[in-house]
């Protein structure tokens, strides 16, 4: 984009070594370097805040570096806020959902990708079509459903409808579809029923899909707020995601507690993401080749 | 295997999908009718669950968008009252504009990642997962917790941003209460959430591109920039469209971040508020549900008129190779 | 596979339940610790209770919004949970005051609200009207005087002739000033007999720009100060008769034109400023010195003097200053019982204990707000320094006026934030703020 004269050079000497290359990335080393530091700034400055005194935080100019350094935030999140029940919740919700989409979607997925059954089409095109519809046109209704099983302000209430995923069974097709048919074959020669097929056969094969799954499943549920919003009533019940939101309005002002909440809150997804950042990027990778 | 995006979003739904082959005709009936049987058991937990709580309850929606609301439960039909309420309510104009303006900052975020990951995608460069791994952070972020950060940032009196603005003698303004400012302010944060997720998508992209057609391009004396444009951008394009198609839905559903960033007594209220915003206002936190589903039907027109022009114009300039 | 799937369901449910009992056993272990406290007048509301509910275990739910009353609302019904064994009382702390009515309705509406709640008076006829509400006549038949209650809140929770409420506590409004900072300009202290030219000349004494100090906080917030102050200028937001709205007045345009007159002539900081740094209205500037006077309610004052400046000894209360004539809006809260309560016994028991001399005295020593329960103010005002000057709040009652409500308020107090802050953010005069607020208020009214 920026400096044509050397690219007209390398198209003149297309193997003219590194050292030409190099010197030419340095503009997007730096464009890189800037735009990095933009991007991790807010997640830096939150943790800092988070060591700083109230006063310190509400300074200007800014204080970019405590004078004590204090944890006391944090200590006073967890004797403010019931911060571990809330974390245990947005587990519960995380797990089920997870759990959920993995054995419904892969099931739904396979059918959609390798069996013959009648209304097949008919009943895919049902699903893609939930794909379109934004989520606010479900969430009145979905949630008298909950209301009508007494499931309000419970952590099954928010995870309930989670459970199934229109997209999620649409990326299972997508991978079950992209897999070869020959072990399939082998196995049904070999007088293997469906479900050892599926089970067996096919369900290990598609471990990428089922982990990319996951992934997406997981970064949703965690950082999901609307939903929790609206099943969950009292701090003791709410998922972190869903206190958070609504703890704005109170402590509003004592800046260092809200960022180390968001820190306890955020560090969960953090972690996971260090941990498996190949699998992360990988399924999202996928999503955009095959979903 | 980026031929295969479009296959996906596209082609699998129009075409239905390949007939599974391979197995000699004229198979016995009993093994199709327990084939069928299996496929609709699998399907089953799944076509339950969507049923009960997605496909119905876009048709209650629609039923409960022509009723009125008690305080306490109970409704009663009450034909196009909500509509023509829809028509005639100002926030509602606003909302419309907001959504839209904030979705088109989204998509100018577009480009930006294209040209990103076009940059990280580059050979020889160093430390391209590190790069990767700092611009992907914030996709994982909670935007619950995120918000509370950013409100710091651009608070007019003490934020970081008004402190290196005065540094450059700017007196920066209150970004988040000026009418001017707020939504734009709001949008910079949608575009920095979204930005390592999109780059992600265009990186695969870029990857599936042979490079011999770049070699080739530069032996016939291609500039980088007339690489760029093309062939980097025509074989992206169903990326480009995927992409698209993503951040018009996501940007029309915006809700968290306005909720987070400004309140009712806001004074640039009118300027922010977005149609989910309101389906939320109206919906549940005025219990007005009647009105709300009106919004919900609302948002799925405009959804599916947009949807629907990106369909239509992508032959025009989606690539499918 | 559906058999896994709903085994790790089961086995996600009894981990789920083991921390719940887990914190069961916890909250009874707080109960042993404070229920040597248990007083003689307990004991009686005990023997009570425990006659109407019966011997039988019941756990019965209290909704509260306000996190500073806490400590107090859960020592009192740990008190009343030691004086009657058989009842346990969750407290359920909601998490922001305007959530807690929008979760209060949502539940209503599925017939799950709490079995006892905090009513307050801009919701309480919507809730009695739509027979959301127990009434409790029997209650005061039986354990409670109304007499000993101000009969202004007794009233507000009147409906139809039949009590709905118990009343909890009750808020007036005073000036909250920084004493140091008025030492500082060479500015006399408010005194009972200031007018509002005394406050808008303090003000500017005491604004500041090379400090960034203001005079005033010019805050936005319905109770706390405007209402106030345009009953100061002899206007009213509702009619007597509860048909009209008093916005398009000249005395209420009046008494909001009193405010922005502050953020004109840069002795308040301007609205964009207040939203940013204190968006609550909980005092900051006043409690970090960056502001000279404030209008609070009772319920800020313990918070207010928790601040620096509150720590440093600076901060003192004073009488609201007079317009045309003195006046302050009261408002208190009430304990109700919900109509479909599975345990109304148990609910009635435990709202006539919130009732209690008891129940007061635990509210009263803890400093958070002023108890309904007439005799024990004057603990809640010996419970604060006697240099601050709490017994304000109480010289308050005889000017003291009804909080404005009707059959729905909040349909158009919730428009009010919107509207209203037109004005003080100066986009709007506060003659045409208010006339697009009356306009939307009678619109509201008629609609009841």
């Amino acid at each position: 984009m920026s400096d044509t004269r050397s690219r007209g050079a390398r198209g003149a000497r297309p193997r003219s070594g590194t050292v030409h290359i190099k010197q030419h990335n340095g503009p997007a080393y730096a464009i890189l370097i800037l735009g990095s530091a933009v991007m991790v700034f807010p997640l830096v400055w939150q943790v800092i805040v988070s060591l700083e005194s109230t006063e310190e935080s509400r300074s200007f100019p800014p204080v970019f570096w405590p004078a004590h350094p204090s944890l006391a935030a944090y200590t006073a999140v967890f004797e403010q806020l019931p911060i571990a029940r809330q974390l245990l919740t947005s587990t519960l919700i995380t797990v089920a959902r997870t759990a959920g989409q993995l054995v419904f979607c892969s099931l739904a997925g396979y059918a959609f990708a390798r069996l013959r059954f009648p209304g097949r089409n008919l009943m895919f095109g049902l699903f893609l079509s939930v794909l379109m519809v934004p989520g606010a046109c479900f969430l009145i209704p979905q949630y008298q459903i909950i209301q009508s099983l007494h499931l309000v302000d419970t952590w099954q209430g928010v995870a309930l409808p989670g459970l199934f995923s229109a997209f999620g069974t649409f990326l299972m097709r997508q991978f079950f579809a992209g897999l070869p048919r020959e072990l399939e074959e082998a196995a049904r020669l070999d007088g293997a029923g469906t479900i050892r097929t599926f089970a067996q056969i096919m369900l290990p094969l598609a471990r990428p899909g089922l982990v990319a799954l996951t992934i997406l499943t997981v970064l949703w549920s965690w950082n999901d707020m609307l939903w929790p919003l609206i099943v969950t009533t009292g701090q003791s019940k709410m998922p972190i995601s869903a206190s958070l939101a609504t703890l704005q309005g109170e402590h509003m002002t004592n800046y260092p507690l809200m960022m180390a909440g968001a820190v306890i809150a955020m560090l969960p997804m953090i972690v996971l993401f260090m941990v498996l950042q190949r699998q992360f990027i990988a399924g999202i990778a996928f999503q955009g080749t095959k979903g | 295997m980026t031929a295969l995006t479009a296959a996906g979003l596209a082609g699998a739904r129009v075409k239905g999908q390949p007939e599974p082959g391979g197995r000699p005709v004229g198979r016995r009936r009993a093994t199709r009718f327990i084939e069928s049987g299996w496929g609709w058991a699998f399907i089953l937990p799944t076509a339950i669950g969507l049923g009960v709580f997605y496909i119905v309850p876009a048709f209650t929606t629609i039923w409960f968008s022509f009723s009125s609301w008690g305080a306490f439960g109970g409704h009663e039909f009450t034909g196009l009252d909500n509509y023509r309420h829809l028509v005639t309510d100002p926030d509602i104009g606003y909302a419309l504009v907001n959504t839209l303006l904030y979705t088109l900052m989204l998509l100018c975020g577009i480009p930006l990642a294209i040209y990103l990951a076009a940059l990280i995608n580059r050979e020889k460069l160093k430390g391209k997962g590190v790069f990767r791994t700092l611009y992907f952070l914030p996709v994982v972020t909670m935007p619950a917790a995120i918000a509370m950060v950013w409100r710091l940032i651009y608070n007019g009196q003490f934020g970081v941003l008004n402190y290196a603005l005065s540094l450059v003698g700017i007196q920066g303004p209150f970004w988040l209460q000026d009418p001017r400012w707020a939504l734009l302010s709001i949008g910079v944060i949608g575009v920095w959430s979204s930005l390592g997720y999109n780059m992600i998508l265009f990186s695969a992209g870029l990857q599936a591109i042979p490079k011999e057609l770049y070699e080739v391009a530069m032996i016939d004396g291609a500039t980088r920039g007339q690489q760029f444009r093309h062939l980097t951008v025509p074989l992206l394009s169903p990326t480009i469209f995927f992409v698209t198609i993503l951040t018009i839905i996501n940007g029309f559903q915006v809700f968290d971040l306005i909720f987070l960033m400004a309140g009712r007594s806001n004074p640039a209220i009118d300027r922010v508020q977005t149609l989910v915003w309101l389906f939320y206002q109206d919906g549940f936190y005025s219990h007005n549900m009647g009105y709300g589903s009106v919004i919900a039907v609302l948002i799925f027109l405009l959804t599916a008129v947009f949807t629907a022009i990106q369909f239509s114009v992508q032959r025009k300039w989606v690539n499918y190779v | 596979m559906f058999r896994t799937s709903r085994r790790w369901f089961r086995s996600a449910t009894a981990l789920a339940l083991a921390g719940l009992s887990l914190s069961a056993i916890t909250a009874c272990s707080g109960d042993t610790g404070s229920s040597g406290t248990t007083t003689a007048a307990e004991s009686s509301a005990a023997a009570e209770a425990t006659s109407a509910a019966a011997a039988e275990a019941v756990t019965i739910s209290y909704w509260i919004w306000d996190k500073n009353q806490q400590p107090a609302i859960q020592q009192i019904a740990d008190d009343f949970h030691a004086a009657n064994p058989s009842i346990t009382v969750t407290v359920e702390l909601a998490s922001a005051y305007r959530d807690y009515w929008t979760k209060l309705q949502t539940a209503a509406t599925s017939g799950t609200a709490p079995d006892v709640f905090w009513m307050n008076g801009p919701n309480f006829q919507l809730y009695a009207s739509n027979g959301q509400l127990e009434p409790l006549d029997d209650v005061f038949a039986s354990s409670l005087s109304s007499s000993d209650y101000p009969q202004s809140l007794i009233d507000l929770y009147t409906y139809d002739g039949h009590q709905y409420g118990v009343p909890k506590d009750f808020d007036t409004v005073v000036l909250a000033y920084n004493s140091q900072l008025f030492a500082d300009a060479g500015v006399a202290a408010p005194t009972d007999t200031w007018t509002w030219d005394d406050v808008h000349a303090a003000a500017q004494a005491l604004t500041d720009p090379s400090k960034g100090i203001y005079g005033m906080f010019a805050g936005f917030y319905s109770q706390e100060d405007y209402y106030d102050t345009i009953y100061q200028a002899g206007g009213y937001v509702i009619s007597a008769d509860g048909k009209s709205s008093g916005y398009d007045q000249p005395e209420a345009i009046a008494g909001i034109q009193y405010w922005i007159d502050f953020i004109k002539d840069g002795s308040s900081p301007d609205y964009a400023t207040m939203n940013d740094v204190d968006p609550d209205q909980s005092g900051v500037m006043l409690g970090n010195g960056t502001a000279a006077m404030e209008y609070i309610a009772s319920y800020s004052a313990a918070a207010i003097l928790d601040t620096p400046e509150g720590q440093a000894g600076h901060i003192k209360f004073a009488r609201l200053p007079a317009g045309v004539q003195e006046a302050s809006i009261i408002h208190g809260l009430g304990n109700v019982v919900y109509a479909q309560s599975a345990h109304k016994d148990a609910a009635k028991a435990f709202v006539a204990y919130l009732g209690s001399k008891a129940a007061a005295d635990v509210q009263a020593e803890t400093s958070t707000v002023i108890p309904a329960f007439n005799g024990t103010q004057d603990t809640w005002v010996a419970s604060f320094p006697a240099e601050v000057n709490a017994q304000v709040f109480i010289d308050e009652l005889p000017v003291t006026v009804p909080y404005p409500v009707s059959a729905n308020t909040s349909a158009w107090a919730n428009q009010e934030s919107e509207i209203l802050s037109k004005a003080w953010s100066l986009e709007q005069t506060p003659e045409e703020a208010c006339a697009a607020m009356a306009k939307a208020m009678n619109e509201a009214l008629a609609a009841e």
